[in-house]
């Protein structure tokens, strides 16, 4: 294994989705070939409706592509079966949506444990590494508090947590600051840039707002589902 | 990696927190429909049990004893019916024994007259089988050396209220006078002793004289056309068969439930409705486990697509739903239990059912109870398993953000 494949840790080859409306295709994602190293924190761009979220479904294995390949961390993914790729999620992604995605019947501390207790970590460790998790994002004192009893940037720390907890390979985040003030979203991108350089997390956000384009490493964009 | 009892374990660790933090106004409801489909289920077949039961203690208690020793089939009367007497009340948990002479008749009183069995018995032996002596409703039983004396039941009497009013004697009370004709061609007067009401229409049509006046109608001693034979508790009759058998009782020997033909014809029309009623009953107390999870999967339809795409297996999702089913199902069950033991059972011990067959209460049989319960959990699976299979048949994108 040469040193240039090891650091690779996504590569795509020819990657296309085309959605079907009717008789009408809707190319979303065209041929695209990219790579993302291990340890990058790489930011996807462009217009609206450019496909940076389809691009984004298709590498965190949400969604199946009509076209092409895509390897993450050695693994040939249209090799993997529904199940497998369930498991290769659990184990290996960790995923933060533009809408803060935690149920509203699970405390803080639940809503962070729940991927490590689907492991099948013992209670004790859930707890120790969701606290862990939530001291992290710097809401351990809220740790028993539901999701209602919380701000939308509280939320959204709560599902960085969560997304932390089985210490993902690849953490995705699609428009994480979208509805959130400006102050909630730097403390949020600023946690990200600070697991990126503390930690070597792997990140692949999608974003709108240009000033975030200095704290990655690498800015992917996209135009008409095409990398440009 | 993910062994079952982990998937087993975040299942109920979802279903918990969904019924614990979600709606209890719900899960209070859904409940409560559960308690009552087992209620509905469970009343049925407590009321049948109910009246087989009295129906059978009621053959038991006033028409045939727990064993009845009748001739051989070639013969009419029992040969020398003292030393079967002998043999069978040297059996331990033998109770009573009583011999019993039965002949058809027509009973008259002024113009109306009808036909039925006269029983000769030894009042002092009759008692200790049979609690017709004990219910008496007015006058009294009959004493072993009565001589012109009868006593009869309601329905021969009428003017009790019997459901044979029609062909009975139209209200005679005691101290009248009735004409027995008997089958040997001998007509005597009687004066009514008693009427007795046993409750049950099939008893209330015996008439009862001594076996002393029996003799002289006869003319002759010791004719005995079937010896009735009392036994401790009811099912346990044919280890007595078997001993009196090995002691040398060579008549035909049966016990009370070849007589249950008589409880079966008038239970069996309820066997029918009651499996109908059952049947309905599952169907709707399942259709209702179906909606309420049906709606939470559709309220909850982006969760499940955010616990899909985080990792979570579809099969401990749909787990997670049918644990909540069947808890409510079993929650259902144990309430509807309660409902019937603290407020049905006792409302109709203390206000029986009157049937023709006698007062009749709600009878739980524990196999009754556990097979309706299985039957109610069991439609909870599948009412349960349907729609959140279904849920999870959708793609997560449009799970969701769909629309
Ligand atoms: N489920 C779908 N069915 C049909 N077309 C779709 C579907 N999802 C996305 N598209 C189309 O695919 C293209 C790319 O969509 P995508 O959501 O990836 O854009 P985007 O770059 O994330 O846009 P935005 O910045 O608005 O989120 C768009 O033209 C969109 O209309
Ligand atoms: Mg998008």
């Amino acid at each position: 294994m040469t040193n240039m494949e090891q650091d690779t840790i996504i590569t795509t080859r020819n990657l296309s989705r085309t959605y079907t409306l009717g008789t009408m295709k809707v190319p979303a994602l065209n041929h695209v070939t990219l790579d993302i190293r291990r340890g990058e924190f790489a930011a996807i761009m462009g217009k609206s409706g450019s496909g940076k979220s389809t691009l984004l479904h298709q590498l965190g294995l949400l969604d199946t592509p009509t076209e092409g390949k895509i390897t993450i961390d050695g693994a040939e993914i249209s090799g993997l079966s529904e199940s497998e790729q369930t498991i290769f999620r659990l184990e290996k992604f960790g995923y933060v949506f533009q809408e803060y995605a935690i149920l509203p019947e699970l405390t803080a501390l639940e809503n962070v444990y729940l991927p490590a207790m689907a492991l099948g970590l013992s209670q004790d460790e859930c707890v120790t590494k969701g606290m862990d998790a939530l001291e992290m994002v710097g809401l351990a004192e809220r740790a028993d508090h539901r999701p209602k009893e919380m701000s939308g940037g509280e939320q959204q720390r709560v599902a960085i947590a969560r997304a932390l907890i089985n210490k993902p390979k690849i953490l995705f985040a699609d428009e994480p600051t979208a509805n959130l003030d400006s102050v909630s979203s730097r403390q949020i991108l600023e946690l990200f840039r600070k697991l990126n350089q503390d930690m070597g997390q792997t990140i692949l956000m999608v974003t709108h707002e240009l000033e975030d384009v200095d704290l990655v490493d690498r800015v992917i964009w996209l135009a008409d589902g095409e990398v440009v | 990696m993910t062994s079952i009892t982990t998937e087993l374990k975040v299942s109920a660790f979802l279903a918990y927190k969904s019924i614990a933090k979600g709606n209890k106004g719900t899960s209070a409801l859904t409940i409560l429909i559960m308690a009552l489909a087992f209620v509905n289920l469970m009343f049925m077949a407590s009321l049948f049990t109910g009246l087989t039961d009295a129906s059978e203690d009621q053959v038991i208690e006033t028409l045939y004893s727990n064993i009845v020793i009748e001739p051989k089939d070639e013969e009419t009367y029992i040969k020398s019916p003292d030393s079967v007497m002998k043999k069978v009340g040297s059996v331990p948990g033998v109770l009573g024994i009583s011999a019993q002479y039965l002949t058809a008749s027509t009973i008259a009183h002024k113009e109306k007259s009808g036909a039925w069995t006269v029983r000769s018995v030894d009042p002092d032996d009759e008692i200790t089988v049979s609690s017709v002596p004990k219910m008496m409703i007015a006058g009294e039983c009959l004493s072993k050396y009565d001589r012109d004396e009868i006593v009869i039941g309601k329905e021969i009497a009428g003017g009790h209220g019997g459901s044979l009013e029609h062909l009975s004697l139209g209200g005679v009370v005691v101290g009248d006078t009735v004409e027995v004709a008997f089958k040997n061609g001998v007509r005597r007067e009687y004066r009514i002793k008693g009427i007795f009401d046993t409750n049950f229409i099939q008893s209330n049509q015996l008439a009862y004289i001594t076996e002393k006046e029996m003799e002289s109608v006869l003319g002759t001693t010791d004719m005995t056309s079937q010896i009735l034979v009392k036994t401790d508790g009811k099912g346990g009759e044919d280890k007595y068969v078997e001993q009196f058998t090995m002691l040398g009782v060579h008549e035909d020997i049966k016990t009370w439930t070849v007589y249950a033909g008589i409880v079966a014809t008038i239970t069996q029309s309820f066997t029918a409705i009651n499996t109908l009623i059952s049947v309905i009953g599952l169907f709707v107390a399942g259709i209702t486990i179906f909606i309420v999870i049906y709606v939470s999967t559709v309220s909850k339809r982006r969760q499940i697509g955010i616990l899909r795409a985080i990792g979570i297996k579809e099969s401990i999702i749909i787990r997670s739903y049918v644990f909540q089913a069947v808890f409510y199902a079993i929650c259902g069950c144990i309430t509807g239990l309660l409902v019937m033991f603290m407020i049905l059972v006792p409302y109709y011990t203390r206000h029986p059912l009157v049937f023709p067959m006698g007062d009749v209460t709600l009878v739980i049989e524990q196999k009754n109870a556990i097979a309706r319960g299985v039957a109610l959990v069991a439609a909870a699976l599948v009412a349960g398993f349907i729609p959140s299979w279904q849920a999870v048949r959708e793609t997560i994108l449009d799970a969701i953000w769909g629309d």
